[in-house]
């Protein structure tokens, strides 16, 4: 297991590595001049190129690589074009804002799903389980920024239970601080955008587990545990659904990488302060280095999170050996 | 005779069907003395394993028992409810299943497996459990070390010998096995039958060994069931059955059994078991028995032989005079009368 983990770790630095390469490059590829923001276009070439030295931008591109690693390895993203002031020290909160609504609405649509869908399985054939497979099917197809703006429209404009976007209200706190995750006005935000994520990222585990589930009731070990004496609950939660759980297990990193990813949609619709947004406003502005900061972190979490769910799976199934 | 320790009666039980409800099991009526050993014979879906699953009370959702009793000591199972029926279960009644493969869960330790069984009807504390699982394993036979080991661990053998384990657990008065060895090599059936036996003697189980192998129960039972098309149609004790039969489907089991050095082919049956949908009217196995006869489309009477040997054909007391044609092949490839000799109904059921 402990040589398990190092490898995997060895692993992931090379994805990191790769990853931060593709990047760096990707971002140098882009057409037209990213520079051309802070470095007017309209001054003379000398000033033009007095800038560039201090930027480091005459340098030749694969010098500017290795200095890009060297200021990674210190947490040091860079100034961002607009604002001058470094890129870290922008993100730092955004990382936090997303992360306080993507990891919960994750772990309840897991939980939700998970449970949901083994008692679909078990209870199978009742109306209600079917209109509750179709319902699924059907929101899983629905665009989640459609959905986002269905439920502010309801929740927000017509029944006004719910602010329609923003962490906090606005001038509540003139400086982002920790304070405001401590305010009832932060859950009061959060809570619609995190019953829409998880809505949507619920039918994937529900109706994976369903299936799943319906597969393992006619195990041979699932009567066994009948046979035994176990009672019904026993045998649902101690035997069919435990073991139904692996697929569960192996499909996470996906959904991982996917609701990450989303994150950049529903922030957008919430105006929710998170790095997706930040990604969004970034592009808008042509501030490349912030764009390629929140890129770089949404990139981290979809490893880590992968990571993450490779040990999961061993531990939930012992025929798994690591080596 | 010993008192039975469990004991069916008249067991009507129905599979529900796109087609209809199918007849699995009819008039199944059975006893079981203590520390006795029967075997029920049969093709597969002549219904030994459901009569397996509904003694245990663990039939498929579609399955609904009709009428007829189960009981365990004096006890109704069927009518007692769900809570009585659940207890009697393993501690009671305890079942070897069929295949080592998969009756095990793959992602819990067979210490668990054990444990949760005594657990769901015992309140023991843990180094007694634990006591008791390696008592288990020394019984049948694996090393106690292992007690701890996922499924994945053991060979099929071994796999099977901690099922029995897990089957003695509470020291059930019954014990079930549903082809306890179909998925191993004969040499290791033969350890497993010989240890099962073993046990039985030194424990005083009853056990109810269900295979589609006549030879198997021929040396492991005191009595033989035979079922066809979700019916008795003989029993009684080993010798009886199998030296003085009294139903042509007896005969042509034992006919089919390979026999080695003998000198004598296999002979099998032709044709397949009926459709439980709709059986046909009369005896279940006219349609495939060269000796039916007109009156084989009228139920056949359960007739009795001897002390403790019935067979349900019209025919049985002619048994001795059809008895050298019946080890014939030519008399089994003739297969049933024609139709327009005898009236054999709506035979398999078309």
């Amino acid at each position: 297991m402990g040589r398990f983990v190092l490898r995997r770790l060895l692993h992931m630095a090379i994805t990191f590595f790769a990853m931060i390469t593709l990047m760096f490059f990707l971002f140098r590829m882009l057409p037209g001049d990213p520079t051309a923001t802070v470095i007017s276009p309209a001054l003379d070439a000398d000033a033009r190129a007095a800038m560039q030295a201090r930027f480091g931008l005459d340098r030749p591109l694969i010098e500017q690589y290795f200095v890009y690693l060297a200021s990674l390895a210190r947490l040091d993203f860079g100034l961002s074009f607009r604002t001058s002031r470094p890129v870290w020290e922008l993100i730092e909160l955004r990382l936090v804002n997303t992360l306080l609504l993507i990891l919960p609405s994750m772990i309840a649509a897991y939980v939700i799903g998970a449970i949901g869908g083994a008692l679909m399985a078990w209870y199978r054939g009742g109306r209600a389980e079917g209109s509750l497979v179709l319902a699924a099917t059907a929101l899983q197809s629905a665009p989640v920024f459609w959905l986002g703006m269905l439920a502010i429209l309801v929740f927000s404009i017509w029944l006004d239970w719910f602010p329609t976007g923003h962490i906090v209200t606005p001038g509540r706190f003139p400086e982002p601080s920790w304070r405001m995750y401590l305010t009832l006005d932060f859950l009061h935000h959060l809570a619609l955008p995190f019953l829409v994520n998880t809505l949507y990222n619920l039918c994937f585990p529900l109706l994976l587990m369903r299936s799943t589930m319906l597969s393992t009731i006619g195990e041979d070990y699932v009567e066994l545990a009948r046979m035994k004496g176990l009672r019904e609950r026993q045998v649902l939660y101690g035997h069919a659904m435990r073991n139904s759980l692996l697929p569960l297990a192996t499909t996470l990193p996906m959904i991982l990488g996917w609701s990450v990813a989303g994150s950049v949609v529903i922030e957008t619709v919430f105006s929710w302060p998170g790095l997706g947004l930040l990604m969004i406003e970034g592009i808008t502005r042509s501030d490349y280095p912030v764009v390629q900061g929140a890129f770089l972190l949404i990139a981290v979490l979809t490893i880590l999170g992968t990571f993450v769910a490779d040990l999961l799976y061993g531990l939930l199934d012992p025929r798994i050996v690591y080596r | 005779m010993r008192t039975p320790v469990l004991e069916i009666d008249r067991l009507d039980l129905g599979y529900a069907t796109r087609a209809g409800t199918a007849a699995a099991l009819r008039d199944v009526s059975l006893s079981v003395a203590a520390g006795e050993s029967v075997g029920i014979v049969g093709e597969s879906g002549c219904g030994k394993s459901t009569l397996l699953k509904a003694v245990m009370g663990v039939m498929p959702p579609n399955a609904t028992i009709e009428t007829g009793a189960i009981r365990f000591m004096g006890t109704d199972l069927v009518t007692a409810g769900p809570e009585v029926w659940r207890r009697a279960r393993w501690s009671g009644i305890a079942m070897i299943a069929q295949s080592a493969l998969n009756a095990l869960n793959p992602v819990k330790r067979v210490s668990a497996q054990i444990a949760e069984a005594i657990r769901a009807h015992e309140d023991w504390p843990r180094d007694k459990l634990r006591a008791r699982i390696v008592e288990l394993f020394e019984m049948v036979g694996v090393d106690p070390a292992r007690i701890d080991d996922f499924p994945h661990q053991f060979s099929g053998g071994m796999r099977q010998r901690v099922l029995i384990a897990m089957a003695l657990a509470l020291r059930p008065p019954v014990l079930l096995a549903d082809e306890p060895t179909t998925a191993l090599d004969v040499i290791v059936q033969n350890q497993i039958f010989r240890r099962l036996d073993a046990l039985r003697k030194e424990l005083g189980f009853a056990m109810l060994l269900v295979t589609h192998d006549l030879g198997l129960v021929i040396e492991n039972c005191e009595r033989i069931v035979v079922m066809y098309g979700g019916m008795i149609v003989e029993a009684g004790p080993t010798a009886q059955v199998i030296g003085a039969s009294g139903h042509p489907y007896t005969l042509g089991l034992y006919n089919a059994l390979p026999r080695l050095g003998a000198g004598v082919e296999p002979i099998s049956i032709p044709g397949r078991p009926p459709d439980l949908v709709a059986p046909p009217p009369g005896c279940r196995f006219a349609g495939r028995c060269p000796f039916a006869q007109p009156r084989c489309t009228t139920a056949p009477p359960l007739n009795r032989l001897g002390a403790d040997h019935v067979a349900r054909c019209h025919r049985s007391d002619e048994m001795a005079v059809l008895r050298p044609d019946a080890r014939l092949a030519e008399t089994w490839e003739r297969g049933a009368p024609v139709p327009d000799t005898i009236d054999t109904g709506s035979i398999e059921g078309i």
